[in-house]
């Protein structure tokens, strides 16, 4: 199996959770050419990121082309050690991809 | 005097009603809102502020915008944006200057902190406008940006 796309980092703050991600996707908006051969690289974005915790969304992120290559996100919620992270996203050419994680275990 | 307080009520049902379809009205709007529909490819920052209907955002200081005042690339730029506004939850990220001007859209889930950080393109100097949805209500608030390298063309 080829190696997953997203890296992600979980780290107890308090009562918090911080979900770090970082998605390997070329994140192509369609607009740029290919300086070789003059043609437009074809749009391929992630459209659509969900993070769950223990089976309920905490974060929905819609995303276009103007989100950087090889996108990173991060963002806090109330958690605590030993739920269940899952993050997993779409892009506009139909891949996909998901991980799922054990808050508090590397 | 019988008329009076009847025509009275017959006027004040009626503005509830219109009031009502306003408030159906408004899911719809976010229904529309939802990728894949048109926000996402519009062209400029006020079609986008008509099309999740936040055109009449107010401007408000609970909104953090955490970004560079100078990217020297524009293919990576690091926005953090923060709302302390209670019962926020979406976050919409607006680069002004860029083809498609609105980004990304964030929906919180519950427990979820308002506070987003991740990576943006921007093409040309501009203002990072951040709009942010808590109840019925949206508020804005913007930073700019200045941008050294070009991060949209080639």
């Amino acid at each position: 199996m080829a190696k997953s796309t997203i890296k992600l980092r979980t780290k107890v703050k308090g009562d918090k959770v911080q979900v770090k991600a970082l998605i390997t996707h070329p994140m192509h908006t369609g607009l740029v050419k290919n300086k070789k051969t003059g043609e437009k690289i074809p749009a391929q974005y992630i459209t659509e990121v969900l993070v769950e915790a223990n089976g309920k969304p905490v974060l929905t992120a819609n995303w276009t082309g103007s989100v950087s290559k090889n996108p990173f996100l991060s963002f806090n919620y109330a958690g605590k050690e030993g739920d269940a992270i899952k993050l997993s996203w779409k892009d506009n050419t139909g891949k996909s991809d998901s991980i799922e994680k054990t808050v508090g275990k590397k | 005097m019988k008329r009076r307080s009847f025509l009275k009520n017959t006027i004040i049902a009626s503005a509830t009603g219109v009031a009502v379809s306003a408030g159906i009205l408004s899911p719809s709007m976010a229904l529309a809102a939802k990728h894949g529909d048109d926000p996402f490819k519009s062209k400029s920052v006020d079609e986008v502020l008509k099309m999740i209907g936040a055109t009449a955002a107010e401007a408000s200081d609970k909104i953090k915008i955490k970004a560079p005042e100078i990217a020297e690339n524009g293919a990576v730029v690091p926005v953090t944006i923060t709302s302390k506004i209670e019962g926020t939850t979406e976050i919409y990220s607006i680069s002004s200057n860029n083809p498609t001007p609105l980004s990304a859209k964030y929906t919180f889930g519950e427990g979820a902190e308002a506070s987003i950080k991740s990576r943006f393109k921007m093409g040309k100097s501009g203002d990072v406008v951040a709009i942010v949805k808590a109840g019925d209500k949206f508020y804005t608030a913007k930073a700019a940006v200045k941008v050294t390298k070009g991060g949209c063309g080639g």
